[in-house]
């Protein structure tokens, strides 16, 4: 996490510009106020009081305005980073639920034609370009089947107050007259960009599914069951996806990472408001103060998530809790 | 079966399978709702698809055509405004006026009973009356006003047309009676005041916020007369206006608008067809749209012309031989075709054929890349050099596709030895930069904001539009701001016209700009729409429009 | 008296041979490494072989539909744009710039790599713990993300964007060589060498590569497959090849103001991208499914 915010804050520099103004973002000031900032920054002094005085203000949730459009970042990261997270959610929650039930046949069917055909599906679903995927998708269905929306998180004649961020959540909590309505609407504004993102972690996921649950089957404790009699139903549900479900999780942690940068470019394709849309506009504004916070922003995320899956992990697999108090 | 039931139930401890059927619950439960809540939330609100974000909320202050769209026929009144049939003035705020013979004194009865804005972070206590009409002028005129410097202090239209100069003073004879005072007579101060953007704010308003000290608030939250009041708006996303109840005019149909912010294009086509967006700007694929039975391609003629503009402040382009030659190197037939498809007037001069002040004598510049090499050459530029485009990605109604039309031109340009290098920003930020005269060349246009042929001249190639970064060839000649103030003093039109040919000739020989096209304006509508939106000045108007009850949302 | 070979001498292929003839074996990864070529092919030759310019316009032939469509033309094979520039040889220009890229990016940053690799695999202690941190902390972040923030940082442009590719790269040819590495170094037939007296280098060299070899080559089609789609992704986001050049990313992205009316000009980039990753993953499954045949073998 240091390592992060020293790179975020040798971005401000490596970026064109005045440093300062990269740091703080704030254009179109006037001399007094330039010095003001220099003294709250720091600049004067050396480069490890510069970036003392960075890390305060981290902490304190500043993170400077936005060069375009000049509000402070830290509240237009707070509005954008929930509706990120609720997509990358629900689209990793996609591809677990299909990933790995397709891996776990694939393996049990191993070298069949079923085998052969998840292996080929998952091939072209792991090749292919997620924007591409993403137009496909609206074109297919959104314009010719109609059947859901094509942009947004939910159609903008609802007004949902925001509560966390978290549009479900959200409608959840408001009084809306048309609470039900809203659900409805955003669980269809949501369908389309998820399915787009989970297609590739979700490929992944099946081969680890598979490569899990073809080691799982060939274990001793399998043949073991085999031998005590237990049909094969009774072995797969009752000790093989447990076993094999274990060593995926802590896949889940890198996949994720995976995930979030699938969803930031469709979140271009699909203008939904989340902080990935809103960085790749930032990238192509130049507004680097926004930059360097967003990246910060999001590097952390996705770290937290790490480690919280590696916690997971050793807290469902007792194997691994050893190897972190031994050798 | 049994043994798997079982088996099943124990399969169904598995996490994934609880939030597989409770999420197959929850939306089975969902669509057995019934649709019929949202239908009448849908007739009710219009969503139109805008192409950028407003700069502000004050039309004062900004002069982009996206930023007006947005804001001024929505929020605001003028005194007085065009009537769209003949283009000429007719009353709004202002119930009458008086112009006194020699053309210096004019004189504005206003109406009474027209009511502010009611909203969250504002409640008038009494209706519009002069005190109001005086802080918006005064605003921009006097330096020394309080609001003078707020947002920035930049009022580009007003600084153009040099109204500081034109106005003496505004007396404020009654409650319901302004009095302009003008140093000279000028024949488009009326027209100039029926813009949009001489709107007029709430002096209440600017009292309140000056007493909390957030001056700057009149921009962004922004209180007026209009038919529809600011209810939100989140930046590059989408502007939420509430029907304004009380509105002079009499009843607005819808009760919502909602301006959904779509920069690309084929994004608005796509939420066109799919019933997320009612009514769509600049829309592409005209053809698509005119075949499918529940759309409408609405268009009008609009006075606009597209430019490509050379900084003469930056070499080469301060060299007029090398401006010369550029623009006989450019092929206008081959991009009217190519970016208009065929459906625009190719520009011979900055007025099209439909202005009183066009001259079919003026000399054009043809397609001749020999002229165009002699010209480089005499330049010292033999082997040509290597310049920047600046081009927008937005659709304009004087240009549908500016990135293409650079690529054309880049092309066009490789035959005489010239390298072009194209550059492109959003938006605002192109705006900005430009305004700053940061470029060498740009691709930019202009659509009149009234039907008087003034407005192209003094706004865009006038000395005093140099500072207001609407003259992005940063070009001043006083001869030229000569022949303009002469024709403003005159009210007889022939006279004018003459002045207007000799600028016309002086602008094809000093060519601080190359005219390219005049186009249409053009909008795609669901067919629930009804109501008139577009007009042939200015931005567009949702105070008429309805919807009809339809059938799918 | 000539000296006849009295012995019939087995053949003991190298590993590398042997591994050849596993992959011809099977008939996907053949078909694979068929495509592989021909798009290596179309990389290196096309400039000779495309029938148009890919950057030039044909103005009076704007918007053409592909050949088979009914206002197709026969010679524009797959159609035109909207500036009349013929979509087959912009394909093939932009397998050169896609796919030869990906091709150029992988060697530069293996070369870099697996000396890195080598390297830190060799120094112990605080160097090298130092070392793993930051690379775990690279590794953690994805390589799109880490190629946006160093394009943020140069800028956009092709050579901007192949620099950050190979940054990104990197990483990961550090990662599994070092790895490899210390596996090979903790065998016998390394203790051996040393054993003898050999130089560390000594031992890399001639003992220990040829047996990492494969799993250098297998990276190195994952790594070709994620750097195809990333050259092509920062295309798409505007951050990659500038506006005329073919790239088949940029490509897609000027595609969809044409969605409406030149659907083709999203599609084929598109399937061209495809095309290229599942060519290129192919060749990867085929050589992974050799290692491993040889290796129960």
């Amino acid at each position: 996490m240091v390592l992060l915010t020293i790179v975020s804050f040798s971005l401000s520099f490596l970026f064109p510009g005045d440093a300062l103004i990269n740091l703080s973002g704030q254009i179109n000031t006037s001399p007094e106020q330039l010095i003001q900032l220099s003294e709250n920054y720091q600049t004067e002094n050396s480069i490890f009081m510069q970036y003392y005085s960075y890390l305060g203000h981290i902490l304190n949730g500043d993170l400077g305005l936005s060069m375009s459009s000049q509000t402070p970042i830290n509240t237009e990261i707070a509005n954008l980073l929930p509706a990120t997270i609720e997509l990358s959610m629900v689209a990793l929650l996609l591809s677990m639920v299909i990933g790995i039930p397709l891996g776990f046949i694939a393996a049990i069917k191993h070298n069949k034609t079923a085998d052969n055909v998840i292996l080929s599906v998952a091939m072209i679903g792991y090749s292919i370009p997620v924007f591409w995927l993403g137009l496909l998708a609206i074109l297919i269905f959104s314009i010719v089947l109609s059947w859901l929306p094509s942009a947004g998180q939910i159609s903008l004649l609802f007004e949902i107050e925001h509560v966390t961020g978290i549009q479900f959540i959200d409608i959840l909590l408001s009084d809306n007259a048309y609470k039900w309505q809203a659900f409805q609407n955003a669980s269809e504004h949501i369908i389309l960009p998820a399915c787009v993102i989970a297609t590739a972690p979700g490929t992944i996921f099946i081969r680890l599914a598979r490569t899990s649950m073809l080691e799982v089957l060939e274990t001793s404790y399998i043949r073991a069951a085999r031998a005590k009699g237990l049909t094969f139903n009774q072995i797969i549900y009752r000790h093989a996806i447990r076993n094999a479900l274990v060593k995926i999780i802590r896949h889940v942690g890198l996949q994720f990472a995976n995930l979030v940068t699938l969803a930031m470019v469709t979140e271009v394709i699909f203008s939904w408001p989340g902080i990935g849309r809103w960085l790749i506009e930032s990238i192509y504004q130049r507004d680097y103060t926004s930059i360097h916070s967003g990246l910060l922003v999001l590097s952390c995320f996705i770290f937290i998530v790490h480690i919280l899956t590696d916690f997971i992990y050793a807290a469902l697999n007792p194997l691994a809790r050893d190897n972190i108090h031994g050798s | 079966m049994v043994v798997l039931m079982m088996k099943a139930k124990r399969f169904a401890l598995n996490k994934q399978a609880i939030n597989l059927t409770l999420a197959l619950a929850l939306i089975t439960l969902l669509s057995a709702c019934s649709s019929e809540e949202s239908l009448s939330l849908s007739n009710k609100s219009l969503v139109y698809c805008a192409e950028g974000s407003p700069e502000s909320f004050n039309p004062q202050i900004i002069t982009s055509g996206t930023t007006v769209d947005a804001t001024a026929n929505q929020l605001y009144n003028r005194l007085i405004t065009f009537n769209a049939k003949d283009n000429s003035i007719k009353p709004s705020i202002a119930k009458s006026w008086h112009v006194t013979g020699d053309g210096k004194m004019v004189t504005f009865y206003l109406r009474k009973n027209i009511a502010f804005h009611h909203t969250d972070y504002f409640t008038p206590s009494r209706t519009l009356n002069a005190d109001d009409v005086l802080f918006s002028f005064n605003r921009i005129l006097d330096e020394s006003h309080q609001y003078h410097q707020v947002s920035g202090g930049s009022y580009p239209f007003f600084q153009s047309v040099q109204l500081r100069s034109l106005i003496q003073e505004i007396e404020r004879i009654n409650d319901y009676t302004i009095r302009f005072k003008l140093h000279r007579s000028d024949s488009s101060f009326l027209a100039n005041l029926a813009t949009d953007f001489s709107v007029v704010l709430s002096e209440e308003y600017g009292q309140q916020l000056a007493k909390r000290n957030e001056r700057q608030h009149i921009d962004v939250f922004p209180i007026g007369t209009g038919p529809f009041k600011l209810k939100e708006y989140k930046v590059g996303s989408l502007i939420r206006y509430y029907r304004h109840d009380q509105y002079w005019q009499g009843k607005v149909e819808l009760e919502q608008l909602v301006f959904d912010i779509t920069p690309s294009n084929t994004g608005r086509l796509t939420k066109l067809l799919t019933n997320e967006c009612d009514v769509v700007s600049y829309p592409i694929a005209h053809e698509k749209i005119v075949e499918h039975p529940n759309l409408t391609l609405e268009s009008v003629t609009s006075f606009n012309v597209a430019y490509l503009g050379f900084n003469t402040q930056k070499a080469p382009f301060n060299n007029i031989k090398v401006r010369q030659a550029i623009a006989y190197a450019i092929n206008k037939k081959s991009i009217v075709d190519t970016i208009y498809s065929g459906k625009a007037e190719i520009a011979k001069s900055l007025l099209q054929s439909a202005s009183w002040a066009y001259d079919d004598k003026v000399v054009d510049q043809i397609y001749s890349i020999t002229k165009a090499k002699e010209l480089l050459k005499e330049a010292g530029f033999e082997n040509g050099f290597e310049m920047d485009i600046w081009a927008m990605n937005v659709q304009r109604p004087y240009n549908p596709n500016a990135l293409t039309m650079a690529k054309l031109i880049q092309s066009d340009l490789k035959d005489i030895g010239v390298e072009v290098n194209i550059v492109s920003y959003e938006w605002a930020t192109f705006l900005q930069r430009v305004g700053k005269g940061e470029h060498q060349t740009v691709l930019l246009g202009w659509t009149a904001d009234h039907p008087d042929p003034d407005n192209f001249f003094t706004s865009l190639l006038s000395c005093a539009a140099v500072g207001t970064g609407n003259n992005s060839t940063l070009w001043c000649n006083e001869k030229f701001d000569e022949l303009l103030q002469k024709a403003l003093k005159t009210g007889n039109i022939e006279k004018r016209k003459v002045y207007y040919s000799q600028a016309l000739a002086m602008i094809a020989q000093e060519m601080p700009l190359l005219p390219l096209a005049h186009s249409k304006r053009y909008q795609a509508r669901s067919n629930l729409v009804r109501g008139n939106i577009l007009s042939a000045f200015g931005g567009i108007d949702f105070s008429t429009v309805t919807k009809v009850a339809g059938g799918s949302n | 008296m000539a000296r006849e070979k009295i012995y019939q001498e087995e053949e003991f292929p190298s590993p590398f041979l042997q591994l050849w003839q596993i992959f011809r074996k099977t008939p996907v990864a053949m078909t694979g490494f068929v495509c592989s070529i021909f798009l290596i092919t179309l990389a290196i030759f096309s400039p000779i072989l495309t029938p148009y310019s890919a950057v030039e316009s044909n103005l009076d032939m704007l918007l053409l539909p592909p050949a088979w469509d009914d206002n197709g033309n026969l010679s524009f094979l797959l159609g035109t744009d909207d500036l009349g520039r013929d979509m087959l040889s912009r394909l093939m220009s932009g397998a050169s710039l896609t796919f030869g890229l990906s091709f150029v990016v992988v060697l530069i940053s293996l070369a870099i790599g697996v000396i890195l690799g080598s390297l830190s695999a060799l120094t112990s202690g605080l160097k090298a713990s130092f070392l793993n941190h930051f690379l775990d902390v690279i590794l953690s972040i994805p390589s799109l993300l880490l190629a946006i923030i160093i394009v943020a940082i140069l800028g956009p442009g092709l050579s901007n964007t192949l620099w950050a590719i190979v940054m990104v790269l990197i990483p990961q040819f550090i990662h599994i060589t070092r790895n490899a590495v210390k596996e090979e170094f903790s065998k016998d037939y390394v203790l051996a060498s040393r054993l003898d007296g050999a130089s560390s280098f000594r031992i890399l060299r001639y003992s220990v590569f040829p047996n990492i070899i494969e799993k250098i080559v297998s990276q190195a089609t994952l790594a070709q497959s994620a750097a195809i789609l990333d050259i092509a992704a920062l295309g798409f986001l505007g951050l990659g090849a500038p506006i005329p050049l073919p790239e088949w990313g940029a490509m897609l992205k000027g595609g969809i103001d044409l969605f409406y009316i030149a659907p083709w000009a999203v599609y084929l980039p598109g399937l061209a991208i495809l095309f290229s990753v599942v060519a290129t993953n192919l060749v990867g499954e085929g050589i992974r499914h050799a290692l491993k045949v040889h290796k129960e073998s």
